[in-house]
């Protein structure tokens, strides 16, 4: 990278930095001075503090190609990149704004009840209209500031049928304007329906909303975390309580050629860096399962109070 | 028995005693009697207090909580900072230890927590000055029924507290590790505390130099960047120790300037310094006692004659073995309280905070310490300070002998010399000491790789946009780098993070591995924690059969299980302890450049550091006789790090040098000039850059030994000669001390020449006559006749290196 290199030359110049990189010509001094007297024996060495500070430049970044190769010493970790092969850059829905992109699907629901019982969360009851049922698609697990969402699907009950609302970017940049669209579809009596949202999606989005710059639409909604309600109810019934683990054992919904959740970030990635768009669309197939999924689920749990009413056991104890 | 009994019996702290001293008196009685030990006696005269009234501006009730803790005016010094932090600048306090620098920013930060609701965020150094400090704002804040909200941040605080602390914490004390693996890239959980925050105080800035520091500059660059997006820019409130160049240390830190707060109006009595070195026990061989019995001496009298007495141990194993011998004078009825107390790194955080309030309630007579107290954990006062050995620097010297001295009370300090050639060089130039400045705190913050590091982490808390600065600099040129490793993605002007990474995770601001390793006493069917040794120390003091001592009290461990960091061990009884053999050596893995240098070759490459611990030697108590040794089978302490190497020819040598140990002296001697003129040239701490002189293939190291002369081991860890060498290739090595390197050694290479020259320079220009500290590192009086002088046999390695004066 040659040229970065004399860009970076180029800049140092023009910050009136003398010593050009790679060459060790520094005014050097004559060979009879004694460090510590007076002269120029000293005056490469000793910093010359300016009002900034201690601080001076002896070393400066020799040239990128070094830079790397001493950043290579610590990782190490020359990972091969895989072969571009021939791919389709066809990503499906409309653009609502220059890379920001809307999905929408309704699917018949045999009516589902007109008022929800939540007990089961600890809370009173809402009207089906109120829900709405979401999830989002990050770039990562790592938490904190760097991690994003970059596609967030929600549900409702809406016109007789559920409808599946989904935004994802293509760009970045497109980011506060999904964040904006987002926002519109809450209510002040929406009821947020997550599985597990409210450790994971919620505070990813508030974080998002912050570093955009944008009020957060989610603080002070009622939230119905699916995950915790499971958990208390099977958690010594089933091998676990992921959220396929429940939609398969209560749904009876197996997914099929199902993207897994882990494959998301390098799914859009690869699109963004101008790969194929096969997996992105996996992926919203995927998140598009995952709503469906958490409504038929509240419905199931809404249940549950009638039928401990009943005093049956619980379904999906198959052991 | 035995020993402690005759130790009793002659011990010749009784003839020396009156009944009562002080320092002034004390100093006398001791150079009269032994005056032919102390060196050098010097008072370094005390000054009277300057007071100011409590400002009028402080807010009535924390001038309340102030005076409910016996404060009713302050020093001029804690005065002018109050006013130059209310005016809004930038503060530094300079100021002697123990002056009252806590005062300095906590008035000003719990005044704008009272008037404005203000936040502060302090960083201090290490865990336990951060808890201290807690508790003493919460103090005020009782004394004064304040309502201020403080809380310490670290590692140990528990998930469910650190989302109160985030959203209540009026000030958040924590620390520069935290603040850059748990803040600041979660920094809009903290949206709130940063849109309030208006002081961020940190202490002890002299420790932030070299790596450290240059970590430290950068973060403190993140947290400015974060101020910014949340619309604040908070002052900074900084303390150092007496150091040669705070103010501008503690602006090369902020990046900004400071107001330099330097002349205490603390009171303070005179301090009666003495240097002090052991009595010569064989003239033939020039052998001087050891500085632990003259240590050990001068506590005991000092501590009857009713002085609080704390003794500066360089090891932990040496603060156990000194607080065994006091205690077998002072503590041996076990049905009183302990007089002598041990305080180090490696005890539980409890034993550490119990020993500490035993200190300040003045129930203790004689503390033994590490390094550990030299920062301003709170002991209390005290009367006398016995450093066994000189810590290594003018700076340090002057911290550990401040911990002496009640207002106005002389109190007493004594250097005791070890045998070591510059501990004895500075008992013949006490001026050293005296006249010489204290040294400069040096940070880089702009070292490329370190900037890199940096640079990511702040993309992953923030976007970059084209042309934003980082520091000075322009920062593109690394976000490019960082877009090429696809952590980063381009999209028009702005740079975001993509990765699904964390990256503070793997940047540690420090180079001590992490994985402390738990002590477990098994004793009787026991399973007790009793103590935690950090991974770095625990090859030398937890291997099997070792004798581990805990306020002097020896276990022996019995086994460790390295991959889990326990180590198990019983209490025992034995009279010995013990002390590991350890060696390091180095090997060149990979050469990225290379070239000629003189008659020799320079190189610059990655090499493989190994510590090994050998094996260990028993030790009997009070006779310091050698009575065994024992085996240690531990994995080497490995680093692969980056270096640069100069190495000459085996016949060069041979026909330069009488003998091979006159050439291994020369490359001893001129790796140690020219690491002196490469940790200035590359504004490294010398922990950070280390040097280290050994055979070309890695096969054997050398070391100066005790008597100044090179000395061999071989691969198997025994001593050899060097005649008995198959190949005799030794090599000066500089390395980075840091895995993986963090950049210092590859310009060390690009400037080689200049390197040697100024090398030579030092070695031949230096006013001493066989080589001195200044130089190619002290030497023994004796060898100051030797025929070929280290110095000159040092500055013939370097002309055939190629250097030219």
């Amino acid at each position: 990278m040659s040229d970065l290199a004399s860009k970076l030359a180029v800049l140092r110049r023009q910050a009136g930095i003398a010593a050009p990189q790679g060459s060790p010509a520094r005014p050097a001094p004559t060979g009879s001075g004694v460090p510590g007297q007076a002269g120029q024996a000293t005056a490469w060495w000793e910093p010359t503090v300016s009002a900034k500070g201690a601080r001076d430049t002896p070393t400066r970044p020799p040239d990128l190609a070094t830079l790397r190769r001493m950043a290579g010493v610590r990782e190490r970790l020359a990972q091969p990149r895989a072969p571009l092969r021939a791919h389709t850059r066809d990503v499906p829905g409309d653009e609502l704004s220059p890379g920001l992109r809307y999905l929408e699907q309704r699917f018949a629901w045999a009516e589902p009840p007109a008022e929800l019982d939540l007990s089961f969360a600890k809370l009173t009851t809402a009207r089906r209209e109120q829900f709405l049922h979401f999830d989002t698609e990050t770039t990562g697990l790592a938490g904190g500031t760097g991690t994003r969402a970059f596609m967030i699907g929600a549900a409702d009950w809406h016109d007789g049928a559920l409808r599946v609302r989904q935004l994802y970017i293509t760009a970045m940049a497109a980011e506060a304007a999904m964040l904006r669209e987002f926002a519109r579809w809450i209510e002040p009596e929406t009821v947020l329906v997550s599985y597990n949202g409210k450790s994971y999606d919620a505070p990813l989005l508030a974080t998002r909303y912050r570093l955009a710059r944008l009020p957060n639409p989610l603080p002070g909604r009622a939230h119905v975390d699916l995950l915790h309600p499971m958990r208390r109810r099977y958690r010594q019934v089933w091998e676990n309580c992921k959220m396929q683990t429940a939609e398969r054992k209560l749904l009876r919904i197996v997914r099929e050629d199902d993207l897994p959740g882990s494959e998301a970030p390098r799914a859009w990635l690869t699109y963004l860096r101008g790969g194929s768009s096969a997996n992105l669309v996996r992926v919203a197939e995927h998140n598009l399962q995952d709503v469906r999924s958490l409504s038929g689920l509240l419905v199931e749990a809404h249940g549950w109070a009638a039928m401990d009413g009943a005093a049956v056991s619980p379904p999906g104890y198959e052991k | 028995m035995a020993a402690y009994l005759q130790a009793l019996r002659t011990d010749e702290a009784d003839s020396v005693l009156a009944t009562h001293h002080d320092g002034r008196t004390l100093a006398h009685r001791l150079t009269d009697k032994y005056g032919d030990r102390v060196c050098s006696a010097f008072t370094v005269f005390g000054r009277e207090g300057s007071f100011a009234p409590l400002p009028d501006d402080l807010p009535t009730g924390l001038a309340q909580a102030l005076g409910a803790r016996g404060i009713d005016r302050l020093y001029s010094h804690q005065q002018e900072a109050w006013d130059a932090a209310r005016a809004g600048r930038h503060v530094l306090v300079a100021t002697p230890t123990a002056s009252g620098k806590t005062l300095c920013y906590t008035m000003p930060v719990l005044a704008s927590v009272l008037e404005a609701g203000a936040k502060a965020l302090y960083l201090f150094p290490t865990k336990a000055l951060a808890q201290d400090q807690v508790a003493e704002l919460l103090d005020i804040n009782r004394a004064g029924d304040l309502g201020v909200k403080a809380f310490t941040f670290d590692g140990d605080t528990p998930g469910d507290a650190r989302q109160a602390i985030r959203q209540h914490g009026d000030v958040v004390v924590s620390n520069p590790d935290m603040l850059h693996q748990a803040v600041l890239p979660h920094h809009t959980k903290w949206a709130q505390f940063f849109e309030n925050l208006r002081y961020v105080v940190i202490d002890e800035i002299h420790t932030y130099r070299g790596v450290f520091g240059s970590h430290l500059a950068n973060v403190l660059r993140r947290l400015k960047r974060i101020c910014a997006f949340y619309g604040v820019r908070p002052q900074f409130v900084l303390c150092s120790a007496t150091i040669g160049n705070a103010t501008e240390h503690a602006q090369a830190l902020i990046e900004d300037e400071v107001v330099t707060i330097a002349r205490s109006g603390a009171p303070s009595g005179d301090k009666h310094v003495l240097l002090w070195n052991p009595p010569v026990i064989n003239p033939d061989l020039g052998l001087r006692a050891s500085a632990r019995s003259q240590t050990n001496l001068i506590a005991r009298v000092a501590i009857k004659a009713k002085m609080k007495t704390l003794v500066f141990a360089q090891s932990r194993l040496m603060v156990e073995v000194l607080t065994k011998y006091l205690k077998d004078v002072f503590d041996h009825d076990t049905r009183k309280p302990a007089r002598i107390r041990a305080y180090r790194g490696g005890y539980l955080p409890t034993e550490r905070r119990e020993v500490e309030r035993e200190m300040r309630a003045g129930n203790v007579d004689g503390i033994v310490s590490t390094s550990a107290l030299e920062l301003g954990v709170d002991i209390g006062s005290l009367d006398a300070v016995v450093l066994n050995g000189y810590p290594g620097s003018i700076a340090a010297t002057w911290q550990r002998f401040g911990r002496a001295g009640r207002r106005q009370q002389p109190s007493l300090g004594v250097l005791v010399a070890t045998s070591a050639p510059l501990d004895q060089y500075l008992m013949r130039h006490p001026a050293f000491l005296t006249e010489a400045s204290p040294e400069h705190a040096r940070i880089q913050p702009d070292q490329p790789l370190i900037l890199l590091d940096h640079i990511r982490c702040a993309a992953f808390e923030l976007p970059f946009a084209t042309g934003d600065a980082f520091g000075p600099d322009d920062a593109e040129p690394y976000l490019r780098v960082l877009a090429e490793s696809e952590v980063l993605h381009n999209e028009g002007d702005r740079w975001e993070w993509i990765a699904d990474s964390y990256p503070a995770n793997a940047v540690s601001l420090r180079s001590v591995a992490d994985g402390n390793f738990v002590v477990v006493d098994r004793t009787e069917g026991r399973q007790t924690i009793i103590a935690e040794v950090d991974y770095s120390a625990a090859a030398l003091t937890l291997y099997e059969g070792a004798i581990h001592m805990i306020q002097s009290v020896p276990y022996q461990v019995e086994k460790l299980d390295w991959e889990g960091r326990k180590a198990y061990c019983t209490r025992t009884r034995v009279d010995y302890y013990t002390d590991a053999i350890d060696y390091t050596k180095l090997k060149e893995l990979e050469c990225f450049d290379g070239g000629k240098s003189g008659e020799g070759s320079a190189r610059h490459g990655e090499v493989h550091v190994v510590r090994r611990v050998s094996g260990y030697k028993k030790i009997r108590y009070y006779t310091h006789e050698n009575i065994g040794y024992g085996p240690v089978n531990l994995p080497d302490q490995e680093l692969h790090s980056t270096a640069v190497w100069w190495q000459l020819p085996q016949t060069v040598l041979d026909e330069a040098f009488r003998s091979r140990q006159h050439a291994l002296d020369g490359f001893l001697g001129a790796a140690y000039a020219v690491h002196i003129a490469a940790v200035v040239a590359v504004m490294a701490e010398p922990r950070d850059l280390q040097k280290a002189v050994g055979s070309g293939d890695g096969v054997w190291s050398a070391q100066v030994d005790a008597s100044g002369r090179g000395q061999v081991r071989a691969p198997d860890g025994d001593l050899a000669l060097p005649d008995t060498l198959e190949r005799f290739l030794p090599t000066v090595y500089l390395y980075d001390n840091f895995p993986g390197g963090v950049g210092l050694s590859e310009p060390l290479f690009r400037r080689a020449p200049e390197l040697l020259r100024h090398a030579l320079a030092t070695v031949e220009g230096c006013d001493c006559k066989a080589g001195c500290p200044a130089c190619v590192g002290p030497v023994l009086a004796a060898d100051e006749g030797r025929e070929e002088t280290p110095r000159a046999l040092a500055s013939r390695v370097l002309r055939l290196l190629g250097a030219d004066a």
